[in-house]
């Protein structure tokens, strides 16, 4: 660069020429900084790549303005322009914000506009650009920068450049953002592995088929409450043919079943169903197995006291785990009353009734009462336990469900009850199919209970005894017993009844630790 | 705070004039001092010399030589300046740059010429000032801010005391003012509907300095014609209940 650009586009008078010797031109400029501040100089660095040239634009209009962040500056500050007066404001709220404030030594800045960035349009409408002028803090920390240029009298005049912007064009079009773009840069080496994709591929597939399973079980277990309870997978091929027989149950139902049924219906009729479905099955089952009536005789002999009953092994244990969930020391008490009682059956008969009473209610009664229907009246039945029923139906279907596996796990034993009974099972007469093995005992043991069924709830003295036979209780906890329970009476019921029968039972009472214990001595 | 029109003016969109768009300018980069002491005495400050040689390849030298009296002038705390100075010349390269000035009264915008070349102001220290003066700012940037002093004689410290002069005229106060008595209900509840008309939400302790009556008394009709918020928006705060309010909807 060996000629100087002189500012100012005239061609440049020297104001005073002092010397030239020889080669040497020089020339003299006064350098002026005017006194009065007119205006403020800031400087415009457009970046490099845009081609802004003013002297082009000289047609078009190019507006600024400083860009308006009040908004963002409110939302920042948490200045939500909420109501002075009136509706939704706050009496002192402004004077509360300050003292917090203050308290906490905040300071905030107060908004400028003169601030916030320039925003430069060139032209109008959409075909305008935009350019925003962020300004630049550091530039003039240390350095001062002045423009010199020439005045009309030939010295040069410096005014001080007090802003940097640095205008870049606004992108209005939508792209990555740091983040994305991150993202997306990591996926640059990325190769596409068929083999991963292949394996994902195929646990898709699998997971959509599971679902689909699931999805079926799900619609069938709305279907059908009680079918939660599957033991195989032939009870599932029974749904299928199902449905006709449960639409007939309904009718059955309906004619000398109506009223407790009614309430009961989602849970019992189910229930009914369901050991219908069972039995069928097993009927083929049976026909597939091929397996003689007598297979478990002997083991029947041994687990239950009732000989004619036909129970499995199996089921028996399933019956003994029942007993357990419902606690242990309920099934030894148990265990110990049937060895002192075995002389007996209708006696263990008796306590295992009032056991499940206890448990569930006498849930099976009214079933079996149906069942003994086609021998004896049974409307005569019906009418003794129809307070009872209602109890009932509240309880849980556990039992019965049990009772329908159990059922499942001893075809042939069914098959026999069936003839016992006598009643060949037709589809119409509802109830029939409830659990055969315990109804050849329920018979036999029908009247104790019914005696029993004006005590019932499962507050019993024989219940009282047993427990205190255990071991020695305070009153509280025998209360608590009987309230575990979930029978439908009152606390002061329970206490009444309990004391009721606590004053018949007379047990020995002993003082441990301020404690009232009662106990009753074991009777062998 | 609020957006008050002169703010909204500050944002409003202004014409760039564009007639001097052609006129080229220097940049010059200049020390701060010199800054300084051109800012505190402004006019002719000093004299700008060109001198150009035939030499070929070989760039002009500028020189700046401060006034007598800007060079003598004295700002307080500050060690004298350099007089002369040279002026580096650079170019812009490939910079775009464009000065522009705002009227500092009317606020019109206008660009003022475009930088055909860039210059940096150093100090031509033939006489050594600037180096002295470097010299001083050196030494006095390296002065520890905080020092140790020996105290010679006792510290004043104040006795503590039991009870301040504050405290004990703000309890004559309160002895003066007497306890808060019950007023009629009816009047009560007139002087809250009115402070409800005023605002929506109040704290408790402001209603009791409203009404002026015993902070038991006050919940007791409060928990009558209105609701206490437990939560967030306006957490511990009493405001009417539905039936006792209208307010006309002025939130827009």
């Amino acid at each position: 660069m060996a000629a100087i650009n002189q500012p100012g586009s005239s061609v440049l008078k020297p104001a005073a020429l002092s010397s030239s010797d020889g080669n040497k031109k020089v020339e003299e400029f006064t350098i002026r900084v005017p006194k009065d501040k007119k205006k403020t100089y800031g400087m415009m660095k457009l970046s490099s790549g845009s081609d802004v040239d003013f002297l082009k634009l000289s047609q078009t209009t190019v507006k600024m303005e400083r860009e308006n962040n009040l908004k963002e500056y409110k939302t920042a500050n948490d200045l939500e322009s909420a109501p002075k007066f009136g509706a939704g404001s706050e009496f002192g709220r402004e004077q509360k914000e300050e003292a917090r404030r203050k308290k906490y030594g905040i300071i905030r800045k107060k908004y400028n506009p003169e601030d916030q960035p320039w925003i430069m349009k060139i032209g109008s409408g959409k075909q305008a650009r935009r350019y925003k002028g962020t300004r630049e803090g550091t530039i003039t920390d240390n350095t001062s920068y002045y423009i010199f240029t020439k005045s009309a009298d030939g010295a040069f005049e410096a005014f001080p450049v007090e802003e940097w912007y640095n205008f870049t064009p606004m992108i209005r079009y939508k792209y990555l953002n740091s983040e994305e773009a991150e993202e997306e840069f990591k996926r640059r080496d990325h190769t596409l592995n068929l083999f991963s994709v292949m394996v994902r591929k195929r646990i898709k597939n699998d997971n959509s088929n599971e679902d689909g399973e699931e999805v079926e079980k799900k619609e069938k277990s709305k279907g059908k409450k009680s079918k939660s309870f599957l033991l195989t997978d032939m009870d599932e091929f029974g749904d299928l043919s199902d449905d006709d027989d449960e639409e007939e149950d309904g009718e059955g139902e309906g004619d000398d079943e109506e009223k407790p049924k009614k309430a009961s219906k989602g849970k019992k009729g189910k229930g009914v169903e369901k050991r219908k479905k069972n039995s069928k099955h097993n009927s083929d089952d049976e026909a597939i197995e091929d397996s003689d009536e007598g297979d478990f005789d002997d083991r029947e002999v041994d687990y239950m006291s009732d000989s004619s009953s036909s129970m499995s092994e199996l089921e028996d244990r399933d019956k003994l785990d029942k007993y357990e969930e419902k606690g242990v020391d309920e099934e030894a008490g148990l265990k110990k009353l049937i060895d002192s009682e075995a002389s007996s059956d209708e006696e263990e008969d008796k306590n295992k009734e009032e056991d499940g009473e206890q448990e569930d209610g006498s849930k099976v009664k009214p079933e079996k009462v149906k069942k003994e229907g086609s021998e004896s009246s049974s409307s005569s039945s019906s009418d003794s336990d129809s307070d009872i029923e209602k109890e009932e139906k509240f309880s849980s279907v556990l039992f019965m469900q049990k009772k329908s596996s159990s059922r499942s796990a001893t075809p042939t034993s069914f098959e026999t009850e069936d003839k016992k009974a006598g009643t060949k099972r037709k589809p119409e007469s509802e109830m029939p199919t409830i659990s055969l093995p315990t109804s050849s005992k329920k018979i036999r043991t029908e009247s104790p209970i019914t005696a029993g069924s004006g005590a019932s709830e499962g507050i019993t003295e024989e219940a009282i005894r047993r427990y205190l036979m255990r071991k020695p209780m305070t009153a509280k906890e025998l209360v608590q017993k009987f309230k575990s329970k979930k029978l439908h009476m009152t606390k002061e019921e329970i206490i009444g009844k309990i004391l009721q029968l606590l004053k018949k039972i007379k047990p020995e009472k002993k003082k441990v630790n301020d404690k009232l214990y009662l106990s009753l001595p074991k009777t062998d | 705070m609020s957006a008050s029109p002169t703010t909204e003016k500050l944002h409003e969109a202004k014409e760039l004039d564009l007639t001097l768009s052609g006129r080229g300018v220097w940049l010059v980069k200049v020390p701060k001092y010199l800054s300084q002491q051109w800012q505190k005495s402004p006019g002719d400050v000093g004299k700008l010399r060109i001198s150009r040689t035939d030499i070929p390849g070989r760039k002009p030298e500028v020189t700046l030589k401060l006034n007598d009296e800007i060079s003598q002038t004295k700002i307080p705390g500050q060690p004298p300046v350099p007089k002369d100075h040279k002026l580096m010349l650079t170019g812009v390269g490939d910079q775009n740059l464009v000065v522009f000035s705002q009227s500092v009264g009317t606020d019109k915008l206008a660009v003022e010429g475009k930088v055909i070349q860039r210059a940096e102001c150093r100090p031509d220290d033939k006489d050594g000032i600037y180096m002295k003066r470097k010299r001083i700012e050196v030494m006095k940037m390296n002065q520890p801010k905080r020092e140790v002093i020996q105290i010679k004689g006792v510290v004043p410290v104040y006795k503590p005391k039991s009870d301040h002069e504050f405290n004990i005229q703000h309890q004559k106060k309160l002895k003066e003012d007497g306890k808060r008595t019950r007023d009629d209900k009816e009047k009560v509840q007139n002087m809250l509907f009115a402070a409800f008309e005023k605002h929506q939400y109040y704290n408790i302790s402001d209603l009791v300095r409203i009404t002026n009556q015993p902070i038991s008394y006050l919940k007791e009709i409060l928990k009558e014609i209105c609701i206490y918020n437990m939560k967030a928006p306006h957490k511990n705060m009493w405001e009417l209940r539905p039936e006792y309010r209208h307010y006309k909807d002025t939130t827009s």
